[in-house]
């Protein structure tokens, strides 16, 4: 176990800088995913980490040591590739130790430590089996198996899960957070989706275009989120934002008023106002609106809701007997809306 | 209706292209089988087919076949050399050049295309010269020298495709692993490539096996000569023994054939798999 701290880190790819400057610090055992659009950096900044890509300038360290100038192999670190990157010639036994025969390690003890997280990941009666008898989470398995059997200081994951199905990606994210706390190593994982950032992390650190966001626990940036960037791309469905005026406590916007949290800004700046769909409730006075669809989730209801042109999503608890054409009124709750300054999008 | 038409055109133009190649095949066998009085009889099949022929090949017992036994010797000597002297060059290159990225592999490639451009008799004289300067005319080694200058772009080029679509997480993942370049190479780039490396390791002995135009000009000592060149020995006499050329180029014509059956599943396979990059 180790912590990780990236220090002013930068990577240029010919003469297009890709990260400008990160400095981030990975406690010991913690989970921290990157996220972020695809080209915002996260994975280069993560083959950087294992010795992949080139230090442009700044520097890596683990547990205090630098790490720039060493091979990968010498960074104790263990990767989990998108693709999964399974040597197909051989047998999943023979994956999971092939590290350890490099490392020339007694083959008792690589039998020991393979059954052993083979057990872990419910491996046991595959490990005769070549990659191309596996299923798509099978590999997946395997690959996380080949990175716990060299018990490294740090465990990296590249979009583990892109590769597979909805349904199996749900039960491999909690399986991989199983993992995480049994096995308490370093984590850091790399996806551009924010569900699995949400749900697994102890921090998260959103990234756009070479550059961290914001960095925090889970609910902190649903809660509080730094600037338009993470506001819209922390939670599902995306927050609703619209150009408003700040007018006596309030925002005038859409051609009503909409309440305002504490207000620190100064009357009449222009400003974005968020609100995520679940602070907007239906009540029989407020902002007017029409429906346009309803989608029924079964325990919770989506509208698609229009004013003067613009649609919001508004999300209700339960089921909703609204039909599309009517016209309903929006109460939003002031507590939970946010307010970005129009021009930098950073939240006032 | 339709389908039945089709099948029935590609079956006429399949039957007449199958007996126009294997007509001379057919014939090479006849006249292996005949007699010398009989080999010219225009007869479909011998009215008397004997085996003389290859009894008479395999105790030498004719002036063209004193050393049948050596010149065989020296072409599969000479084959088998080229076969894994193009294949340790064109690997090695193929795998520093796409898994190792080194530096002026582009360039080699270009070279190695641009070396289509010039017929390979246009090389003979200069090949003949510097083997010369080297003085190493009449030894088996100019021989597979020159071969191996011949087929080692060709190789390079289809091993280098092959060698692209192996997934580079491959060598990411074993160089985590703590592989080095030699590791990689011997425990994972090796055994995924093995059947490419067995195709073009298959070309390039057939290729060397083959050779008529180079091994003449190279070699011209009967004891060094291969039986490619010593066939052509057989017509330069007013009376040539057909019969025992014919018999001749049949037990030249068994290895690549036994060669080609044995790896039929990896020629095709491995020659087309670097063929189209997908």
């Amino acid at each position: 176990m180790a912590a990780v701290s990236f220090r002013e880190l930068k990577k240029n790819f010919g003469h297009t800088r890709v990260l400008h400057g990160i400095s981030l610090e990975i406690a010991d055992g913690e989970f921290m995913v990157l996220v972020g659009p695809s080209g915002c950096g996260k994975s280069t900044l993560l083959r950087m980490l294992a010795g992949l890509e080139e230090i442009s300038a700044g520097s890596i360290a683990i547990d205090d040591r630098v790490v720039n100038e060493l091979e990968s192999k010498d960074r104790d670190i263990a990767m989990v590739f998108q693709s999964y990157a399974l040597y197909p010639h051989m047998t999943v036994r023979d994956n999971m130790g092939f590290s350890l025969k490099l490392r020339k390690d007694e083959k008792r003890r690589i039998d020991e430590r393979v059954a052993r997280a083979a057990k872990i990941l419910n491996l046991e009666p595959y490990l005769k089996r070549y990659p191309r008898e596996l299923s798509g989470g099978q590999r997946q398995r395997v690959a996380m198996g080949r990175a716990i059997v060299r018990d490294p200081k740090v465990f990296l994951f590249d979009e583990p899960l892109s590769n597979l199905d909805a349904k199996l990606r749900v039960a491999m994210r909690a399986e991989i957070k199983a993992l995480h706390q049994r096995l308490k190593t370093t984590t850091v994982y790399v996806t551009h989706d924010q569900v699995e950032a949400m749900t697994m992390a102890d921090r998260i650190a959103v990234m756009n275009e070479g550059r961290i966001e914001q960095l925090g626990a889970p609910l902190e940036l649903y809660d509080r989120p730094a600037n338009l960037f993470v506001a819209q791309f922390i939670g599902s469905p995306a927050m609703n934002v619209f150009d408003g005026t700040l007018k006596n406590e309030a925002v005038e916007a859409l051609g009503a008023s909409w309440p305002a949290p504490q207000n620190r800004g100064g009357d009449g700046q222009a400003v974005k106002y968020g609100i995520r769909p679940e602070h907007l409730q239906l009540g029989r006075d407020g902002v007017p609106a029409e429906v346009v669809v309803v989608e029924p989730m079964g325990h919770e209801t989506e509208l698609l809701v229009r004013i003067n042109d613009i649609d919001l999503i508004v999300v209700m608890q339960g089921r909703s007997a609204h039909a599309p054409g009517e016209r309903i009124f929006l109460a939003p709750q002031a507590a939970n809306a946010h307010l970005f300054d129009a021009a930098s999008g950073r939240r006032i | 209706m339709r389908r039945f038409t089709r099948e029935a055109g590609l079956w006429l133009l399949t039957i007449p292209i199958l007996l126009w190649t294997l007509l001379p095949i057919y014939h090479i066998f006849l006249f292996s089988i005949s007699s010398k009085d009989s080999a010219f009889s225009g007869a479909l099949w011998p009215d008397k087919p004997t085996l003389r022929n290859f009894g008479t090949i395999v105790r030498e017992e004719h002036f063209y076949l004193h050393h049948f036994w050596v010149q065989i010797w020296n072409s599969l000597w000479i084959a088998v050399a080229v076969g894994v002297l193009t294949l340790a060059t064109a690997t090695c290159a193929a795998f520093a050049i796409s898994r190792l990225k080194v530096r002026g592999g582009r360039t080699v490639m270009n070279l190695a295309l641009f070396t289509y451009f010039i017929p390979a008799a246009f090389l003979a004289i200069p090949m003949y010269k510097a083997m010369g300067a080297y003085g190493l005319l009449n030894s088996r080694w100019s021989l597979v020298l020159a071969m191996v200058t011949l087929a080692a772009p060709y190789a390079i080029w289809v091993l280098k495709q092959a060698s692209d679509k192996l997934p580079y997480e491959l060598d990411e993942a074993a160089r985590i692993d703590g592989a080095t370049p030699l590791q990689l190479f011997r425990l994972v780039y090796l055994p995924l490539m093995t059947p490419s490396l067995v195709a073009i390791g298959t070309y390039a002995l057939l290729l060397a096996w083959n050779e008529y135009l180079y091994a003449y000009l190279l070699l011209s000592h009967e004891r060094t000569i291969t039986l490619a060149v010593a066939l052509g020995h057989f017509i330069s006499a007013d009376d040539s023994p057909w019969e025992l050329l014919m018999a001749t180029g049949l037990v030249y014509a068994l290895p690549p054939a036994a060669i080609y059956y044995a790896f039929r599943r990896y020629m095709v396979g491995g020659l087309t798999a670097g063929a189209v990059k997908a």
